[in-house]
């Protein structure tokens, strides 16, 4: 791997824009500090943020999908590949398992997007879009947590 | 009426909030309710509360405001007691716990990191190492027609893919182990790898921050390393 200065790296001090609250979401929502007596407003959205942001690795459409996106790799910049052909291959599978691995992914993060940034912090209209992705296919096995 | 509960601090604490307002729209009014040693940081409960930003902003400020003057509890997000004596009566029962849980967490602060890996770069470095993939992918390219193969491709790569990340995880979370007193992971979320938390006190602070940067910048920028803090130790109470 190349070393190169690091630039992407952030620490994010204090106050919060929106895109900290949002890489932070998981610990205001999750941990801090539970008193049991105390109850904890049913709230909906937060259940389901809490699922659907577990991608699941190991199915047969992670499969699928690895592949295609190893197909459409440029392996050798020098190299000609067969570009046309992978194209094809590209958008025959599109339709199928990838689109729906995407549709997952999209939904969810499109959830806590509609949650955080929601554009304008409109009370009407953010109940009316609760965060309720559609699942095409119930979850699989996450494989690849790491839970301690 | 029932009251919404941000944090738990010691009744030294100053708990200035001023300019800072509670959940609900309109937003809250913020006070204290104490019981000896302890005080909570309050405030009404709005009727139908739900994870909007506006709250969730309101909660976290709280807690930050909190932690830049002294030592913070932070409860998570949602929870409601009956009313003030409720929240006396917590104060009081679970009085040791919670005056302990604070001197533990003195000085302290949470640092959440997660790890993301560029996935063409990763793939084109899987496909290079591993003859049988690249094999395999050249099959599929070159027109072969064969539906399995995608699949042992996509399994053979999976793995590889889980492997290297794993392996990145490791070397990620042990270089900065040795300046956390502790640290708490959970499931990779969405493209991150790793999402994991460490508990860092000040004296440290420095060092673990180096450590990250010095990490940051040898994993280079096919490797995406985002870190939050200093935090309310959310992960730690």
């Amino acid at each position: 791997m190349t070393v190169v200065p690091q630039s992407q790296t952030s620490v994010s001090r204090g106050g919060g824009s929106t895109g900290s609250l949002y890489d932070i979401l998981e610990l205001i929502l999750d941990r801090g500090l539970v008193i049991d007596v105390f109850i904890r407003v049913s709230l909906v959205g937060i259940e389901i943020l809490k699922i659907d942001i577990r991608i699941v690795v190991a199915s047969v459409d992670t499969y699928l999908r690895f592949a295609e996106a190893c197909n459409r790799l440029d392996l050798e910049a020098g190299r000609k590949a067969p570009t046309q052909l992978t194209d094809i291959v590209g958008e025959v599978t599109e339709g199928g398992a990838h689109g729906k691995s995407k549709g997952a992914l999209s939904g969810a993060m499109e959830a806590v997007t509609d949650t955080l940034r929601g554009g304008h912090d409109d009370e009407d209209e953010d109940r009316e879009k609760a965060p309720a992705p559609k699942r095409e296919r119930p979850a699989r096995r996450p494989a690849r947590r790491r839970e301690e | 009426m029932a009251v919404y509960v941000y944090s738990i601090t010691a009744a030294t604490h100053p708990r200035s909030l001023d300019g800072l307002v509670g959940v609900g729209e309109p937003p809250s009014a913020l006070r204290s309710v104490c019981a000896g040693p302890l005080c909570a940081v309050v405030s009404d409960a709005p009727a139908d509360l739900r994870p909007k930003r506006r709250d969730l902003t309101a909660h976290q400020s709280v807690q930050e405001r909190l932690m830049a003057e002294g030592t913070v509890l932070p409860l998570r997000f949602g929870l409601t007691a009956p009313d003030d004596s409720a929240v006396q009566t917590a104060l009081s029962e679970r009085r040791e716990e919670y005056t302990g849980a604070l001197t533990a967490l003195e000085g302290c602060a949470e640092y959440h990191l997660k790890a993301a890996v560029d996935e063409d770069a990763l793939l084109r470095q899987i496909l290079l190492d591993t003859p049988e993939a690249r094999q395999l992918n050249d099959e599929i390219t070159g027109g072969d027609a064969s539906p399995d193969l995608p699949l042992a491709l996509g399994e053979m790569v999976a793995q590889e893919v889980q492997a290297r990340q794993d392996a990145l995880a490791t070397g990620i979370t042990e270089a900065l182990r040795p300046y956390a007193r502790q640290e708490l992971g959970s499931g990779p979320t969405g493209k991150d790898f790793l999402s994991v938390s460490f508990l860092v006190d000040r004296e440290h602070e420095q060092l673990f921050l180096t450590a990250e940067k010095g990490l940051a910048g040898a994993l280079g920028d096919e490797v995406e390393i985002r870190l939050y803090g200093p935090l309310p130790a959310y992960s730690f109470v």
